[in-house]
Parts: structure tokens; sequence; C-alpha cells
């Protein structure tokens, strides 16, 4: 009964999905573009940790971009938070379930947790620590993972929206992400829907992943009291495909030497993938950032003045400050190549026929990021290749693990990846120590320390070294 | 007094390479090492290995394992992967991985990347019991059958697979039996005995362990420990560490029970022999997959807390100590709820989060027990 309470009273609590709901509301008002000056008076009112946010991706050159990519985010939270106006059931998701299989429902709103957390420590002041203190209060580990603990301690603190269900993909990918969502379900007696990605490369595995994308189709079918429509997946795949389409022209245009792309679109490419994949609003965003970047290569205009670093990071960036990460490794000459967020290598869905459709979904979401990595049959292997296989694509000549503490699998396989990264690519691994969601753990400047020595004595000097190398002998 | 036969089980008991896994390869065996409870040693029993369950009973020396695995992993898996890396499970002819966490899987995974066991398999375990994944683990246990055979080079013929099963349930059943004998007023055996014997079942022959159990169980029949202080259930993750339950019990408590993954959930499940003379695959996934109680498992939390419930109630438990490792996620998650469901209930729970092994935290732990056991015995004083 309390629950229901507090469902039908979404407006007037502190959660974090109501307090980043009505920020999101305001920007849905904003104007497809706005100038330096309105920026500045919109900069002048906004609290302390929120101005940086906005600054970061309002950046003159891509401010275009980061104003879609605003409000394809708000027409996504937005759309949770006024579901039951158009009786649509919101279904919490993480981040490595593919949203669009839950657009094709008229019923559902999908809302992932991981973007919860990532816009409450973006966007709010306090940024996102009051809730994960909430969960540890409830005696919840601190090594929990603060990309979902920080939404899911504001849902178990008992004042914020609570989802009617949740669907669960991360089983067999991250323990820690599996626990937190199955913890929620208990707590709250939130019905929950697994996707269990069975440990298995093989086609027995794929067998079974197919099976179980089938089996969660149906039992969503059920619970919502709608049946799948073959013409609205078209619709919604037809989206996606687009959209795969445009990672792939974005995958390309940062093979540029020196690279075109803005540091933060990364994020921006991931976000979409996790919230809007498969919609207007997330086709228009990769679009964007597709001819904003093809813009500036035309116009040689790239972000960076002089590309000292090209860096790619091998799991997650840091998300608690994009201006003095993002941005100010540009200014650095840091190039940011993406992340292993960005490593979900998408494929055309076959279109058909229903069948080859949910086909090509469970592939999309086998081939999300963690699932197809650490959730692969052995995570060293699957992490490994993708990340070599981005890194000789994408010419980077160094590489960085960002550590967040929470991350077990990659923590553990980290140092065969650094092994195998240097033994074949002769490409240095810098890392971190960190807590991604997190400030207080590890602060940006001193990460800012670490990327700079690591440039400036490992990088810069390698180079240097290769520079002054009798002709004949090569680097690795 | 522990009694000559107690005595001799603790000391094997207490050592990794023990004597019988010496008289065993002296003989020409080999032995295959495994860490999950859902793995079905039948069949490695009766291709003709010693199924030897990992442990690192307290070893705190993880110097050359932190060089793969890192701080953030759990201190029960770096200490495994040392004892692997500094020799110590050089007996080990072959490793069965199993996806029990992240965690075993990192350790399974640097193991073999530090150093190649001359046979590897790794089992896949599903994460949900329904029809289809119990199909799945079916063809998995085919498929570890078929190495096994491989390995061994001979066929694995029915006979000896049901006679394997046959030792292995009178294993099982020995322990559920020393855990009867724990649950009574006088418990006839202490929390580090239970331990142990459930430890030792799992490192020496299934055969000799028999015997040994037997006299055993027929030595204290009749004994009972008498004791002043509250009984306890452990629950949690893996531990194998002796010390730290004789530390526990030095407070005056005794650990009556468990659901521990090397206690209580090692042998829950009961498989009739002769059912795996045809169709043993069918019948192992059922046993292995359905049986499991580990917090691994979703989809089946109330299972897990009805289990410790039971116990809870069977053998009079008056307070319960829910423990983790630090960085153990499915443990230290399950905890939680399961202290909330406890609680509700006026049970009283300790969730405790501790490094394996760790000799310096030793000292904190006994404090939160010390509390915990005050907190209890102010409890009963109210109540009488």
């Amino acid at each position: 009964m309390v629950l229901t309470v507090l469902k039908s009273d979404m407006t007037k609590s502190p959660g974090l999905f109501n307090r980043i709901a009505s920020m999101l509301e305001i920007i849905e008002t904003f104007p497809d573009e706005i100038s330096d000056e309105e920026l500045e008076g919109v900069l002048a009112v906004l609290p302390r940790d929120v101005a940086p946010t906005i600054r970061a991706v309002m950046d003159k050159d891509s401010r275009e971009v980061g104003i879609a990519f605003l409000k394809m985010v708000a027409s996504s939270i937005l759309g949770a938070k006024r579901a039951s106006e158009r009786g649509a059931k919101v279904l919490l998701i993480p981040f490595n379930c593919p949203p669009e299989f839950l657009h094709a429902f008229d019923s559902a709103q999908p809302i992932t947790s991981e973007v919860l957390s990532t816009l409450g420590v973006l966007a709010l002041e306090g940024q996102g620590e009051r809730y994960w203190d909430i969960a540890m209060g409830l005696g919840l580990p601190d090594h929990m993972c603060s990309a979902n603990t920080i939404e899911l301690g504001s849902v178990l603190g008992g004042y914020d929206f609570v989802p009617d269900a949740i669907v669960q993909t991360a089983p067999g990918g991250c323990d820690v992400n599996s626990k937190i969502h199955e913890f929620v379900s208990n707590y709250h007696k939130i019905p929950q829907f697994i996707l269990e990605k069975p440990v298995d490369d093989s086609p027995k595995g794929r067998a079974l992943y197919q099976k179980y994308t089938k089996n969660l189709i149906s039992r969503l079918e059920e619970f919502l009291g709608e049946e799948l429509k073959e013409e609205k997946l078209r619709t919604v795949i037809e989206k996606a495909n687009r959209c795969t389409e445009l990672y792939y022209e974005l995958w390309d245009l940062h093979k540029e030497v020196p690279c075109p792309v803005p540091n933060l679109f990364s994020l921006f490419t991931y976000g979409t993938r996790f919230t809007m994949w498969g919609t207007d609003e997330g086709v228009r965003v990769m679009e964007l950032m597709v001819e904003n970047v093809k813009e500036r290569l035309k116009n040689k205009k790239y972000p960076a003045t002089g590309e000292v670093a090209r860096t790619l990071w091998v799991y997650t960036s840091y998300y608690f400050d994009l201006a003095n990460l993002f941005i100010w490794m540009q200014k650095k000459g840091y190039i940011h190549l993406g992340d292993g967020l960005d490593l979900f290598f998408p494929e055309p869905v076959d279109t058909s026929s229903m069948d080859s459709m949910i086909e090509g979904l469970a592939n999309a979401a086998w081939n999300m990021p963690m699932t197809r990595q650490v959730g692969g049959e052995f995570m060293s292997v699957s992490w490994t290749e993708d990340v070599i296989h981005a890194a000789r694509e994408l010419k980077a000549d160094c590489a960085v693990f960002c550590g967040h503490h929470a991350c077990k699998q990659t923590w553990s396989v980290v140092s065969i990846l650094r092994n195998e990264l240097m033994k074949r690519l002769g490409i240095p691994l810098l890392t971190l120590h960190g807590d991604s969601w997190i400030k207080r753990i590890t602060p940006v400047s001193v990460l800012q320390k670490e990327l700079d020595d690591f440039v400036r004595n490992v990088v810069s000097a390698k180079k240097r070294r290769g520079r002054r190398r009798p002709s004949g002998m090569k680097e690795k | 007094m522990a009694g000559e036969n107690m005595q001799k089980a603790l000391s094997l008991a207490t050592e990794i390479h023990n004597d019988e896994v010496r008289a065993w390869k002296d003989e020409g065996g080999r032995v295959i090492g495994y860490s999950c409870v859902m793995t079905p040693i039948e069949l490695i029993q009766a291709a003709g290995f010693l199924p030897y369950r990992l442990r690192a009973l307290g070893n705190v020396k993880t110097e050359k394992a932190d060089s793969y695995l890192s701080r953030f992993n759990c201190s029960f898996c770096r200490s495994c992967l040392e004892l692997a890396l500094d020799g110590t499970y050089d007996f080990l002819d072959g490793l069965v991985e199993t996806n029990g966490c992240d965690h075993l899987r990192g350790m399974f995974e640097n193991w073999q990347y530090a150093k190649k066991s001359e046979y590897f398999h790794y089992l896949k375990i599903p994460h949900v019991v329904n029809e289809d994944s119990l199909d799945y683990f079916k063809a998995e246990i085919a498929s570890f059958r078929e190495s096994l055979e491989r390995y061994s080079g001979s066929r694995i013929e029915a006979e000896a697979l049901v006679e394997a099963a046959r030792e292995q349930e009178a294993v099982r059943q020995r322990i559920r039996k020393i855990y009867s004998m724990r649950e009574r007023a006088h418990p006839a055996f202490s929390g580090y005995e239970g331990t142990a014997l459930v430890l030792l079942s799992s490192a020496i022959p299934a055969n000799r362990f028999l015997e040994l159990a037997d006299k055993i169980i027929s030595e204290r029949e009749r004994s009972g420990i008498t004791y002043s202080g509250a009984r306890l259930m452990l629950c949690g993750a893996a531990t194998d560490e002796f010390d730290l339950i004789k530390a526990i019990e030095s407070l005056g408590a005794i650990i009556v029970t468990d659901s521990l993954c090397y206690g209580s959930r090692a042998f829950s499940r009961q498989i009739d022999p002769s059912s795996t003379r045809s169709g043993a695959e069918e019948i192992f996934a059922r046993a292995y997959l359905v049986d499991l109680l580990c917090p691994r498992m979703f989809e089946n939390y109330a299972r897990r807390r009805d289990y410790v419930l039971s116990a809870v109630d069977r053998a009079k438990v008056d307070g319960v100590i829910a423990m983790h490792n630090k960085f153990c996620d499915v443990h230290g998650v399950d905890n939680v709820q399961l202290r909330i469901d406890l609680e509700n209930r006026g049970i009283p729970v300790l969730q405790l989060e501790k490094e394996y092994g760790s000799v310096a935290d030793v000292g904190r732990i006994k404090t939160r027990v010390q509390a915990f056991l005050e907190r209890i015995g102010a409890r009963e004083r109210m109540r009488a």
C-alpha cells in the first residue's frame, strides 16, 4: 500500500528519479540552438555540481548534438514519468539490455538503472552520494557497483519511483549487477524477468540464449497483456538498423589521424545504445554526431589542437566530472577513442519475419557491452580480443583501465589483458583506481595527474624511443 | 579429547596435500581438482580419478596471486590461486572450472594462463532452473563425461558409475548423519570438527573417508559436548578456515549447523545410485542444478531462505552469523536479504564481512561475535 501511494505521488519526493525528471522537464523546452550568451545565462543559475556537466555537453562546436542528446535522454526519463498516463508499465533494465525490443511494446517504457545513476551524478547537486549511502545504510556491502546502486539506493529508500518490473540481463555477465537488481526485486516485491547469458560461445550456448530470449518475450507479453506486434517491431528494428549503420560510420571516423571525433561522443554513443536505440530520437543523435564529425573532418577542425596520445579506455570511463576528464583530455591532446561500453559491435537485423527479428534481438543482447566481453566463455579471451581489435582499428597508442572498484570480473583478468596488449600490439595499459560514479573515492585531480604522468613517461617516451630506433628495428 | 580417529581426520583435513592423496599418487592415481558443489564428482571417480575439492585452509599469503588477480577480488580465490602458483597444487593432474562466480572464473582463467593443467574442462552451470537450462546442463554433463573418457583413455562404464554414485551418496549420507549429531542438545561434534569432516570428505578417496567416518560416528554416537554459550548457525561464503571457526567457538558458543558452501550445501542432495545406470546425465543435471543452494542462482532466494529457517528450527539455533568474504557480491547481497528476513522472524543475525584467512582480522571478528553473543544472552534473559 505504501508503495502504491509512492507510485502515485512521484512528484513530491526527493528521490533521484524525480529530481532528474524535474530538471529534464526544463531541458525538454530548450530550443535546438542556444547561443553562447544564453548558455552563460543558464550556467550562471545552475548549482555548482551541475554547471560543469552542462558546459561540457554544450561544447560550442557540437552544441547541436549535445542538445539533441539531452532531449533524447529527457524523452526516455519523462516517458517513464508519464508512462501511467498512457497506460504503460515502467520496466527497469540494466545497461546491457537492448532497449529496442521494449520500445516495440506500446505498453512498456524501459528505463536504465545505470543511465539514471549517471544522470544523478552529472546533474544533481550533491551528485549521487546520498542515494549510495541509503543502500549502504541497509547493510549492502560497499563493494556494490555505484553504476546501479546509486539509482537503486534511491528506489530502496522508499521515496522514489518504483518500477513495475525489472528485466534483468546481467546474470552470466556480472554478479554484482544481477544481485542488486534481484535484491530490489525481493525488497519491493517487484516482478523480475531474467535473461541469463550462458558463458558458452559455442552454437549450443547461442541456441540456449535464443530460447531464453523467446521465453523472455513471451513472459513480458503475458505481464504487459500485449502481444509483440510484427509491424511495430519491424519499425523499431529498422530504426535500430539505421543506428547501427551510423555507429560504424562513427567508428570509421575514429580511425582518422588526427581524430575528428570529440571525446564526449563516446558517452553519447552508448548513452543512445542504452536508452533510445531504435527510436527517432536515437537516430537523430547518431545522425547529428556523424554529420558533426564529417564536417569537422572536411574543415580540418579537430577537437584537440594536437594529438599527444590516442587512448582507448578498456572498460568504463569516469562520469562524475565530464568537464575535467573528457574535455580536459581533449585540451591536453589526449584523444578518448571510446571505452569498453562502446564495444557492442551491433549487427544489422534481418526484418523479413518475426523469427528473424527475434533472432536478431537475441544477437543484439548477446553483443551488448559487458555481456559480449566478460559474459563470454572466457572473460579474458573475449575482452582481450575486442580491445585488441579496437586498439588496432582505431590506432590507439595506449590503453587505460579506469579500475572501477566494483568491477570484479574485469579486475580479475585485467592482468591478462595488460600482458596481451603489450605482447601483441606493444601498447601499454594504465591501471587507475577509483569509482566511476563517486568522486570521493579518487578525485579527478589525482586521475588527471596519473594520466599526465602516464602519457609523459610512458606513451610519449615510447614514441620518442621509436623515433630514435635505428632503421630496420621496429616497435611491436 | 578428539579421539584417535577424529585426530587422524583432523590431521588429514588440515593439510592440502595429505597422506591419502600421496598414497593415491604413489599408486599411479591421478587427481582432478574442482571447486564448486555443482560438479558431478561421481563422473570423475567413475573415470578412475580422485576428485579433489580446491581449498585454501586459511592460507594468508597471496603475493604471487596478487600479480594476477587484484585486491578487489575475493581473497579466498586469491589464496587458492597462490597455492596453484607456489606449487602446492602441483599434485593435481587436471582441473574442472565452473562459473560459480566472477572471482572464481577469474581465478581459473589466471591459473590456466600462468600454468596450464594436463587436463582442463570447463563445466558451464546455468544460473536459472527451467526445462531449457536443464536440457543444456544435461548436455554439458555429457560433454564433461566425454572429456573425462578422453583423458582416461577408456569409457566410463555403467557399473563403475553406479559404484561411484553409491560411494559418493554414502559419503553424503555420513556427513548428513554427522550434521544431525551436531544438532543434538549436546552436540556430538563441534563446528570445527564438523567443518573438518566435510572438508575431508572431498580430499581423500571416498572409501577411505567412509572407513574413517564410520569409526568416528560410532565413537561419538553416545557422547556430547557441554557448552555454556549460544547455539549458532553459520551462513554465507566459502569458509574452510578452521581457525576462524575455532575462534568463534572459543568464545563459548557452539556452531551447531550451517548453510556454507564448504558445509551443508555440499551434501544436501540425494542421488539414488542405481538410477545412474542409464541416463545418468539427466539424474545429475537435476540433482546438481535443481538442488543447488547457492546465491549465484536466480529466482530461488526463497528456497535458500527456507533452508536456513528450517535449519534454525531443527537445530534450535539462538543466532545466525551470515558471513561473506570482502568483494563477494553473491553472498554479500544475499546476506542482507537473509538478515532482514530472519530478523523479521525474531532470529538474531550478525552480518559479518571479513577478509579470508586474515589473522589480523580475527580480533575484530571475535569482538563482533562476542557482542553478538551478549545480544543473544540479553535477549534470552529478557525472555526468561
